[in-house]
């Protein structure tokens, strides 16, 4: 069981897989290249590694660990730069206790595309999301400090999905990471499809959490300016982590998914929570407007997000002070190590300003006690 | 305590406003009217194709059951587009002043955009813009009108804005996304600077109004029941204008334009507090600030920008995060999501417990410097 040493657990951190977590686990006579795995190409004439996913080399670096690297801007090239702090789990937890963090949960880091392997064909998908969930539960149980969440397919029957999310649970894994628009990855459908009921009923009965993270994959927005540079476009977007997600979420409100299973755990993870109160009221709003009772939505929305909607924060202190509009149950903190937003290793210095002055029983729900108890730590 | 001054609500337009104005020899059919289909419910078309509108006109607050908008133009009740009815409606629920905002030309003016046609989009827009003067504007001073503009190129534009404010027009309204209207360059690019620049010149506030862009938000479930759609479609409309504004905080325009007031209307308040704080710790991590980028966005925020409410409890609450000085109050009549007619009963609840001063200046004093009244 894990111990509160520090007091500070992270609901949302990215764990890389060594570089042959697929090769290893995925059948080279059947599969071949289409085994995700890392190569050398050449770019501008320098020789680097990039991840091959479906046979196709993918854009960006080979590790997503910025904060990791001497230079925090830094995006590794080679697999050798690569510190072996992201990928060993023995070495990360050096990190964890130089950030005073007891326990972190553990979404994925390259090659995985918001939670997905886009790879188009069925079996080669679900070879690819177990050989995943295999590989992050057996670096999770390095440490109970670490808290699995497995991935699933999108293309198999909905049995197919439930099975391996059975078994997912089974070796270790405390919740799945999903996107919020399955259907842009095409064959899926989307999320509000009754297709989906079986795996909700299965998450309801394991007590494993839906995760959402970022923007979700929702894919809304304004195009990118060709005038804007790198960062200017990441601030300009900085409203895209939230935005999809919260216009799905009344989406499954709408379409009954939270009174089908009213305690079914969704956390929104990377959202922040400060907008929440918005959402909360804007739901309510139009269900008085409308009369939505008599539309079957028998329960106040914020009510309904109240028993079962998660949020987190890492930054804000708007969130904080407007907890009891959002509902202090209902918040998490995350680090986001080892990615460019993260507060490491300087997390207690973001921490307490986020929650300064508040009552040393929210401080414990929102730091550590609402995570315990949502991932069943206890 | 005095009425309230509404920052957004909408005109419907009446059936003869287009047909009225437009040469029908010379544009017959394309005009915007209204047609009777086989079902015999009567809808809106423009330039020969149904708008995007529920029913004859959305106007959801004055049915007696407000999902279901009037299907037939005689259902319509007269407040919608009358304005001595509106006159009584708006002394009914102590709405003062009101800002206008249209319907058939799109709830952000963004449904004249898609006409392929310069010259027929152009005698639309204006057809709009003088009968909102002809009948509005010179029913009552209580009426601040606002006009709608062609969309592209930008000396059109302005080329109507000034026109229009010569005849009256008090405001600008200008579709969010211009982009997925038809081929025009993303709102970036400094050739729509003409449009800003003539708002800033000529002290008119620019309104992007939340709900008249598709692609900024998630598209509804299937089969969802009427209500639940127009809800849903309520919902992400005012979430869809926090991608507008962050990208309008970025893009520069504002530091060209420093005088340029700018207001997502529909955009609902609560929002605003983490994302006014998301963007500065993001633009701060990420270097901005320096040439270019001479302020916070939340200090682009506080001199240029306002977000509106209606019915926002939470969102008052969270004034402090916003700014009272950058938010406005509406009662959106007469769409659904309307207070109307209990404006009164939401604005107590959602201002209980504020100081006078900043209650006074949400409710009233923040608009009346933007409309100079």
């Amino acid at each position: 069981m894990v111990q509160v040493k520090y007091g500070l657990m992270s609901c949302d951190s990215h764990a890389q897989l060594g570089r042959d977590a697929f090769t290893s686990r995925m059948s080279a006579g059947r599969w071949g290249n289409l085994i995700p795995q890392v190569v050398e190409v050449e770019e501008a004439g320098e020789k680097v590694h990039r991840w091959l996913l479906n046979g196709q080399v993918l854009a960006g670096s080979v590790v997503n660990c910025p904060a990791l690297m001497h230079d925090r801007r830094y995006y590794p090239k080679r697999w050798e730069e690569v510190p072996s702090m992201a990928y060993v789990p023995a070495e990360r937890l050096k990190a964890l206790d130089e950030d005073h963090v007891d326990a972190e949960v553990l979404f994925p880091n390259t090659p995985v595309q918001v939670g997905t392997f886009p790879v188009g064909d069925v079996e080669l998908e679900l070879a690819c999301v177990q050989a995943y969930n295999d590989a992050m539960a057996e670096y999770a149980q390095t440490s109970e400090r670490y808290i699995p969440l497995a991935l699933i397919p999108y293309l198999s029957p909905i049995e197919v999905v439930t099975a391996e999310v059975e078994r997912a649970v089974r070796a270790g894994h405390r919740g799945i990471l999903m996107v919020a628009a399955p259907e842009k990855v095409k064959g899926s459908k989307p999320v509000t499809d009754r297709f989906w009921d079986p795996l909700w009923a299965t998450c309801q009965e394991l007590g494993a959490p839906i995760n959402w993270h970022a923007s979700s994959g929702v894919g809304i927005g304004l195009p990118r300016w060709k005038g804007y540079d790198e960062r200017e476009a990441h601030t300009a977007s900085t409203g895209h982590n939230y935005m999809g997600p919260c216009q799905v979420l009344p989406a499954l409100l709408f379409t009954g998914v939270f009174d089908r299973y009213p305690r079914l755990n969704w956390v929104l993870a990377e959202t922040g929570a400060g907008w929440l109160p918005h959402l909360l009221e804007r739901c309510d709003h139009e269900w008085e407007r409308l009369h939505l009772w008599t539309e079957g939505i028998a329960t106040r929305p914020s009510d309904v997000f109240r028993r079962q909607l998660y949020v987190d924060f890492w930054f804000e202190r708007s969130g904080m002070e407007l907890r009891h509009a959002i509902g202090v149950d209902r918040i998490m903190w995350e680090s986001d190590l080892p990615h460019i937003t993260t507060t490491y290793p300087e997390s207690w210095a973001y921490v307490e300003r986020s929650v300064e002055g508040l009552p040393q029983e929210d401080r414990e729900k929102l730091l550590f006690r609402n995570l315990m108890r949502v991932y069943h730590l206890n | 305590m005095r009425g309230i001054l509404s920052a957004v609500d909408h005109v419907q337009e009446p059936p003869d406003l287009w047909t009225s104005r437009l040469s029908a020899t010379k544009w017959a059919e394309r005009i915007p009217l209204i047609e009777t289909g086989g079902d015999g419910v009567e809808r809106w078309f423009v330039d020969g194709q149904p708008a995007a509108m529920d029913g004859a006109a959305p106007a959801g607050a004055l049915m007696p059951d407000r999902a279901k908008a009037p299907l037939r133009w005689e259902d319509v009740p007269e407040a919608a587009y009358r304005p001595a009815a509106r006159l009584a409606a708006m002394d009914a629920a102590g709405i003062e002043y009101s800002v206008l905002y249209p319907t058939v030309a799109g709830l952000g003016g963004e449904a004249f955009g898609r006409i392929t046609d310069p010259k027929l989009e152009l005698e639309c827009v204006r057809a709009d813009n003088d009968g909102l003067i002809d009948e509005w504007a010179a029913a009552s001073p209580r009426f601040i009108p606002q006009c709608i503009v062609p969309l592209f190129p930008a000396e059109t534009a302005a080329a109507e804005i000034e026109r229009a404010v010569a005849r009256g027009h008090k405001g600008v309204i200008y579709p969010a996304v211009p982009m997925e209207l038809r081929e025009v360059p993303h709102i970036n690019e400094r050739v729509y600077d003409p449009i800003w620049a003539t708002c800033e010149s000529l002290g008119m506030p620019l309104c992007l109004r939340a709900g008249s862009a598709t692609s900024i938000q998630a598209p509804p479930p299937a089969d969802l029941s009427p209500a639940l759609d127009l809800a849903y479609r309520s919902i992400t409309g005012s979430t869809s204008m926090i991608c507008v504004l962050v990208n309008l905080l970025v893009s520069g325009i504002l530091e060209r334009c420093p005088k340029l007031n700018v207001v997502f209307a529909g955009s609902g308040l609560g929002w605003g507090a983490y994302q006014f704080e998301y963007t500065d710790q993001q633009f701060t991590a990420n270097g901005l600030l320096g040439p270019g980028h001479e302020h916070l966005p939340s200090e682009l925020l506080r001199r240029q920008c306002y977000l509106t409410g209606w019915y926002d409890k939470a969102g008052v609450e969270s004034r402090k995060f916003v700014g009272s000085g950058n938010i406005l109050w509406s009662a959106n009549f007469p769409l659904a999501t309307s207070t109307w007619p209990s404006t009164r009963e939401y604005v107590e609840r959602a201002f209980e417990g504020v100081p006078d001063a900043e209650r006074e200046q949400m409710l009233w004093g923040n608009a009346a410097r933007l409309y100079s009244l």
